[in-house]
C-alpha cells in the first residue's frame, strides 16, 4: 500500500491511497462489475457503487510515480474547483491521463481491459482513515497480488505510451536510446498530464 | 484504532488549495517580480509510513517544486484580470510543453490551477548563468556561487565559460528551430545544472514566449540576448560571439545565414522594427 498526502486539500479529499497490482485474474469480470454498478437503481446500487470506488488504471500505460501523482493532484484540483469533467474524481484521474479530451477513449486506453493482467488502483479519500482499510476493500474486489510500486517498471509499455502521445516523430525523443529516451517520455507526459487543464 | 495521518479539521474550506500550498511552512519565497512571484514548496509531504501501515520499503524521494503565482491585480477590473492570468498560464504551460517535444532543455510542468494563476514546475537544481559566468555576480543574492573564497564558481560544474557559451547557443537553435520565441533572454534565465549526461542549460521563464516562423522574430531574440550579455557581463563580445557560432552550428548554414543578416539590421535601429507607438 502506498498513497500521496496533499494537505492543501480539503481533508476529505487529501490523501490518494494506491497498490500496483499484478497476477490480476478477474479483469474482465471486475470491468463488467463496475458497468453494472452504474446502472443499478436504489440502495443495492450505492452498495455496489462504493464496492468498486476507486480509480482501476491500466498499469502499462503509467511511466512513473511522478505520473500517477500528477494525474491524481490535478483530478482533485479540478474536484474542489468544481470543474470535473466526467462524473467521479476517480474517472477524472483517467480523462486527466489521457491526452485528448475524448473521455470514452480514455476510459477505454488507461482503463482496464479485460485482458489487464496489471493495474493499479486508487482511492482518494479522507486522511484520517486507516489505509489498512483500504487495502481490505481494494483485496476484496481484485483478485491479484499487491506488490512494490518500483516494480512499474517492469510493467510500463513505452512503445504504447509514444503512440499515444505521439511522440515516435518528435525531435526530444528520436535520437535517444533506453534510459535517456525513457526519461524524456516521462517528462513529457508528466507535462502533458499537468497542463491538460489549459490545452488547446 | 489506527492512527490518523492527517489533521481531522484540514484547512480552511474558504481558499483555494493552490493558495493554502502558499502557506504552508515549507513554502519559501524565491523572488518576485510585477507579474508573479516564485515559490520553492513540496507538493506532497512524505508520508508517515510506518504509522499508518503504508509500505515503507522504498520511501520515494520527495523533490521539492517551483511555484509560479500570477498574483490577483488590484489595478485591473476582476474579470479583465482572470481572463489575462488564465490567458498568461495556459500560454507559458503550452510553451515549456512544445519545447519539451522539441528536445529543449526547459523545467517540467506539474501542476497548473489556472483560475488561482498557479504554475507549478520542476525545481531546477543549479545557478543562473549570470550568477556563473564573470560579472553577473552582484545580484541580491542570497546564495553566493563564490563565498568570497576567490575560487572559480564554475569549478562545480566542471566546465568552463566556453562550454557554457556553446551550450546556450545550441539550446536556443533547438527552440528557434520549433518556432519558439522566448522573448525575454537573458542570462538570468538560463540555469547551469549537473545532469545525468553531463552539464546543461536550461531555458526558465516562458512567461513573454510566443510561437512563431520569422526570422526578425528570432533575430531580435537573439538581440535582446546580446543586449543582455553587454549590460551584465564586461568585455562579453567574445563570448556572445561564441553563443551564435554554436546557435548557427545548430540551426544549419541556410537558416543561420537568414537570421544572421536579420540579425545585423537588427543591431542598426533597435529591436523596433517599426516607430509607431
Amino acid at each position: 500500500m502506498d498513497g500521496f498526502l496533499f494537505p492543501h486539500f480539503p481533508a476529505p479529499k487529501s490523501l490518494a491511497q494506491f497498490a500496483l497490482f499484478r497476477k490480476v485474474e478477474n479483469a474482465a469480470q471486475l470491468r463488467k462489475r463496475i458497468i453494472g454498478a452504474a446502472a443499478l437503481a436504489g440502495a443495492k446500487g450505492e452498495e455496489e457503487r462504493d464496492a468498486v470506488n476507486f480509480a482501476f488504471i491500466d498499469a502499462k500505460l503509467i511511466t512513473s510515480r511522478l505520473h500517477l501523482q500528477t494525474a491524481i493532484h490535478q483530478a482533485i484540483l479540478a474536484f474542489t474547483q468544481d470543474s470535473l469533467r466526467t462524473k467521479y474524481v476517480h474517472s477524472e484521474i483517467l480523462f486527466y491521463l489521457n491526452p485528448t479530451n475524448n473521455i470514452t477513449e480514455a476510459l477505454r486506453r488507461y482503463g482496464i481491459s479485460d485482458t489487464s493482467t496489471d493495474m493499479i488502483v486508487v482511492r482518494v479519500g479522507d486522511a484520517s482513515l486507516p489505509p489498512s482499510n483500504a487495502q481490505e476493500l481494494m483485496k476484496d474486489v481484485v483478485i491479484g497480488t499487491i506488490v512494490p510500486f518500483s516494480e512499474l517498471e517492469q510493467v510500463t509499455d513505452w512503445g504504447a505510451v509514444k503512440k499515444y502521445h505521439k511522440l515516435n516523430s518528435e525531435a526530444a525523443v528520436r535520437d535517444l536510446k533506453g534510459e535517456e529516451e525513457r526519461i524524456a517520455i516521462d517528462r513529457i507526459v508528466t507535462s502533458t498530464v499537468a497542463m491538460k487543464s489549459v490545452m488547446q | 484504532m489506527a492512527t490518523s495521518i492527517g489533521s481531522s479539521s484540514g484547512p480552511p474550506s474558504h481558499l483555494s488549495p493552490s493558495l493554502v500550498l502558499l502557506q504552508s511552512p515549507t513554502c519559501k519565497p524565491i523572488s518576485q517580480g510585477a507579474e508573479a512571484r516564485v515559490f520553492k514548496t513540496y507538493l506532497s509531504p512524505p508520508l508517515p509510513t510506518a504509522a499508518a501501515g503504508f509500505n515503507a520499503a522504498s520511501p520515494p524521494q520527495v523533490s521539492p517544486i517551483l511555484l509560479k503565482h500570477r498574483f490577483k491585480k488590484a489595478y485591473r477590473h476582476e474579470i479583465l484580470d482572470t481572463a489575462l492570468t488564465k490567458a498568461r498560464v495556459a500560454g507559458e504551460a503550452r510553451a515549456l510543453l512544445k519545447c519539451l517535444r522539441s528536445g529543449v532543455n526547459v523545467p517540467s510542468i506539474l501542476m497548473v490551477d489556472a483560475q488561482e494563476g498557479m504554475l507549478g514546475l520542476e525545481w531546477i537544481d543549479g545557478h543562473s548563468v549570470r550568477q556563473l559566468l564573470p560579472g553577473g555576480e552582484e545580484e541580491e543574492d542570497d546564495d553566493p556561487v563564490t563565498a568570497d573564497s576567490g575560487e572559480d564558481p564554475l569549478t562545480p560544474y566542471c566546465i568552463d565559460a566556453d562550454t557554457i557559451t556553446q551550450l546556450i547557443g545550441a539550446q536556443l537553435a533547438k527552440l528557434h528551430k520549433a518556432d519558439i520565441v522566448h522573448g525575454d533572454l537573458t542570462t538570468s534565465n538560463m540555469m547551469v545544472r549537473r545532469g545525468r549526461a553531463g552539464t546543461e542549460v536550461v531555458l526558465i521563464d516562458f512567461g513573454l514566449s510566443f510561437t512563431s516562423t520569422l526570422v526578425e522574430d528570432k533575430a531580435v531574440d537573439l538581440y535582446v540576448l546580446e543586449r543582455a550579455f553587454a549590460s551584465t557581463h564586461p568585455d562579453s563580445e567574445p563570448m556572445f560571439a561564441k553563443v551564435l557560432e554554436s546557435y548557427g552550428k545548430g540551426l544549419g548554414q541556410k537558416e543561420w545565414g537568414v537570421v544572421n543578416k536579420r540579425l545585423d539590421e537588427v543591431r542598426l535601429r533597435g529591436r523596433k522594427r517599426s516607430m509607431v507607438g
